[in-house]
């Protein structure tokens, strides 16, 4: 489904909704399955305030299986979901592999990329970072060149980074769907957690099994990858 | 705004104010204004400190009236920074109360016999200016407490803290905010070392009873007001994402990019970034009670200011931006945002500026003196500059000279000034602004107003390298002229994308002038600005080889990208050949 052309954010995460729900079969994006041996699956319930606490480790890089050797736009409008618009008219600034993106039709995303995902910026900076702005010249050593499409699509996995609004508006999903991370991020951000995260949070289970909240902090999880999903309270 | 106060702090008999009309400065606001008054009047080779250097404050053109986002002032003198003009501007709520009060400009000049400090009252009723040293070696916090209880608070300050007093070349002039705290600095260039040096430790602003200015076209006015400001909403940069995460959105993103300037320059990515970003931020602040969007001065409608509290839900500093997220963060190798901030509320109470301070202790944790990360050592440091230890002392003159101090090779600085918070080496067109730019490296001086919009300098071609040197003119041209108006730059953002938002501003100051004003009036208000500028830092001795970057920029590959800066000699001098 399209999202309408006139850009209203709010509207926007109301239609992204939608979007996840009415395309989650063609998502191929964190599934558990899809590893052969998950070490650890942990689900956690939390009131829905809690949710924008988990932003700044989907900011830090989460990985995600997807198919690989495509160009940037069938990632993330076909095995993503998302509408052309929002593309177009929030993914302002987009990295792979640390470089600026100006061309999502000519980028292509092989196996391990990283890609980050950020709104427009401020400052000059920020102008001088954006796609296929007036100020791209200003940063032609690191900007990502054309490069050649795979002869096949692989299964693959890459790191994905959502920034500023764009964790908060693909956030939630991506955190109700699963997202994989490294146990280290994971445990970092559990141990400094504040005191109302464990008032927050409403259930946990590791594998299936239930889990006692006032534990998630003691968890050694230093090696290991986690797929974890957060949902808010009904 | 028709006249301008003088205090000549040097007068026989004691420090006396006088009121003279516009004359040849009529029009003029800002940057404008604090450049025309320096050019003209200051020697170029002057020394900073002396009796023969000026110091000017003066309030944006719109500033005082109804228009939205239009609180920001200009400080200019001969800097004790890098010895050249300096425009140093800030929020705050001073350039709204000093142009309802009717000012222009303030203008400090001469030298005090002595050292009596001086505390300088402005009312409806005129200018009061008394000795009070009491106030000596006050911070910025605890001498506005002290006002307060005397004024009121409804007055707005003009203050330095112990680093103006004490006449360090980093020192600040600090404005105060709606909440009467001293946390909007003009603050690079040595600014407030010149105030100290005039012996004058604050302003005291009280437009009680002083109207509101108003447009010569009301109608018009109100309508392009309306325009602007639902522009400035709608925009997902000013009406999103600063106030959703103030300017230290940046963080992220230009780490990302490996643009990041990392343990004083080493590399371009900082492992603890996402610890420190803009959205950590917000969600400590939040967390804590704080606030997460709020405006510097009335009449802000974007809000990229905010409150961060400490663990104990009391107010620390205001959010700290990016900038000096990243001096005394990432460059320092600190990722404890509770550091920073506190570092930032230091700062701010010793009256220094963050940026400067954040690349000294960089360069002196190079030399070996504390260790990257160690954001104890960090605060020690800085309280050496407040106590004004030697080694303080050598701190708060800034990076070139520490740098010197203690023999390290790799000190970011042009012209004297720090950089700020992106590499040159990935980002090329950048460093073209902090090589050339009169001020000494600055962010500021070439900002994202684009050149299409603004019609100047032709159609820029930005795939040929030479359209970095145009974007850099052009950049330079339209900031220097925003500086003028009082708009605080984070409109360029809405104005940049928005050609309607864009048309709102020139109707908003051509309704309030009664003049009409073109993109091509803007134009070349920018270039009028930038040539005052370099034609005194010329007579200050400046060439064209002062426009450069540190050799290490093109000699160190910057990881990750392993870029160096290439843009040759004889195209920087380009930049102002218009
Ligand atoms: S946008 Fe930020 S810096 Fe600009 S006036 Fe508002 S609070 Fe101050």
């Amino acid at each position: 489904m399209e999202l309408p052309i006139t850009f209203c954010p709010r509207a926007l995460i109301r239609k992204l909704d939608d979007v996840f729900k009415n395309t989650c079969n063609k998502v191929y994006v964190m599934n558990a399955e899809l590893e052969n041996d998950p070490k650890a699956v942990l689900s956690l319930t939390v009131e829905e305030e809690l949710i924008p606490t988990f932003y700044v480790l989907l900011s830090q890089g989460f990985t995600v299986k997807v198919r690989v050797g495509c160009t940037m736009r069938e990632l993330l409008q076909r095995q993503l979901g998302l509408s052309a618009d929002y593309i177009e008219q929030r993914l302002q600034t987009i990295f792979l592999d640390g470089k600026a993106v100006d061309n999502i039709d000519t980028a292509v995303v092989r196996n391990g990329s990283t890609l980050a995902l950020s709104a427009a910026m401020p400052g000059l900076a920020g102008a001088t970072l954006r796609r296929g702005g007036a100020y791209a010249s200003m940063r032609s050593q690191i900007s990502h060149g054309k490069s050649k499409l795979s002869d096949h699509i692989k299964e693959g996995e890459l790191v994905l980074k959502l920034f500023n609004l764009v964790a908060r508006e693909l956030g939630p999903m991506f955190l109700a769907k699963g997202v994989w991370l490294k146990g280290k991020s994971l445990q970092g951000f559990l141990q400094k957690a504040p005191d109302s995260f464990r008032g927050g949070c409403r259930a946990a289970e590791l594998n299936g099994q239930p889990l006692d909240i006032d534990s998630l902090d003691k968890l050694e999880w230093d090696q290991q990858e986690i797929f974890v999903t957060v949902k808010k309270t009904l | 705004m028709d006249k301008i106060l003088r205090i000549n702090m040097g007068s026989e008999g004691g420090p006396q104010a006088s009121e003279e009309p516009l004359g040849d400065y009529a029009g003029l606001g800002g940057r404008a204004m604090t450049s025309a008054i320096v050019a003209k009047e200051v020697p170029p080779l002057c020394h900073p400190l002396g009796k023969n250097n000026k110091l000017v404050i003066a309030p944006g053109m719109l500033s005082g009236s109804n228009t939205a986002q239009s609180g920001r002032a200009s400080v200019g003198c001969k800097s004790p920074l890098t010895g050249g003009i300096k425009e140093a501007n800030a929020g705050g709520q001073g350039s709204q109360v000093m142009a309802r009060l009717g000012y222009a400009a303030v203008v400090l000049e001469g030298k005090p016999k002595d050292d009596t400090l001086y505390k300088v009252v402005i009312n409806k009723d005129g200018v009061a200016i008394t000795p009070d040293n009491s106030l000596k070696m006050l911070g910025n916090y605890d001498l506005i407490d002290k006002i307060n209880a005397e004024y009121g608070d409804k007055v707005a300050c003009i203050s330095i803290g112990q680093a103006g007093e004490m006449k360090m070349a980093a020192a600040t002039v600090a404005f105060t905010d709606m909440e009467q705290r001293p946390t909007r600095h003009a603050g690079r260039g040595g600014v407030g070392a010149v105030m100290g040096a005039k012996g004058v430790k604050v302003i005291v602003l009280d437009d009680a009873d002083m109207p509101t200015r108003s447009p010569k076209d009301p109608e018009k006015f109100k309508e392009a007001n309306k325009a602007f400001v639902a522009g400035l909403k709608k925009h997902p940069i000013t009406g999103e994402g600063l106030p959703g995460f103030g300017t230290n959105v940046l963080t992220n993103v230009i780490n990302e990019a490996g643009a990041l300037p990392t343990h004083n320059f080493q590399t371009g990515r900082f492992e603890g970034a996402g610890k420190i970003s803009g959205e950590a931020q917000s969600e400590i602040m939040t967390s804590r009670g704080g606030k997460v969007s709020k405006g510097c001065h009335k009449g802000c409608v974007i809000r990229c200011s905010g409150i961060y509290n400490d663990k104990d839900g009391n107010f620390l500093t205001k959010r700290p931006e990016y900038e000096t997220v990243w001096a005394h963060g990432g460059n320092c190798g600190i990722d404890d945002m509770d550091a920073i901030a506190m570092l930032d509320r230091m700062d701010d109470d010793y009256g220094l500026d963050t940026i400067e301070m954040g690349a000294t202790i960089g360069v002196v944790m190079e030399a070996g003196l504390a260790k990257f990360g160690d954001a104890e050592a960090a605060i020690n440091l800085l309280k050496e500059v407040g106590q004004g230890t030697p080694l303080g002392r050598i701190l708060g003159s800034g990076a070139a000279v520490t740098g010197k101090v203690f023999g390290v090779e790799r000190v970011p600085v042009v012209k004297g000034q720090a950089l700020p918070a992106y590499d040159p080496r990935p980002v090329q067109g950048i460093g073209v602004t902090y090589a050339t730019t009169p001020m000494g490296a600055d962010h500021t001086a070439g900002y994202a107003v684009t050149a299409n919009v603004l019609g100047v300098g032709g159609n820029v071609d930005p795939l040929k390298p030479e359209g970095q040197i145009e974007l850099s003119r052009n950049l330079q041209i339209a900031t220097a002229a925003i500086d003028a108006t009082g708009f605080c730059l984070f409109i360029a953002f809405a104005i940049l994308d928005q050609a309607d938002t864009f048309q709102a501003m020139l109707d908003l100051i051509s309704a309030f002038s009664g003049q009409e004003l073109t993109a091509d009036g803007v134009t070349a208000l920018g270039k009028k600005i930038l040539t005052d500028e370099r034609d005194f830092n010329a007579r200050a001795g400046f060439t064209k080889e002062h426009d450069r970057l540190p050799e290490f920029f093109q000699n160190e590959p910057l990881p990750p990208h392993n870029a160096t800066f290439t843009v040759k000699d004889e195209d920087l001098d380009q930049v102002f050949n218009w």
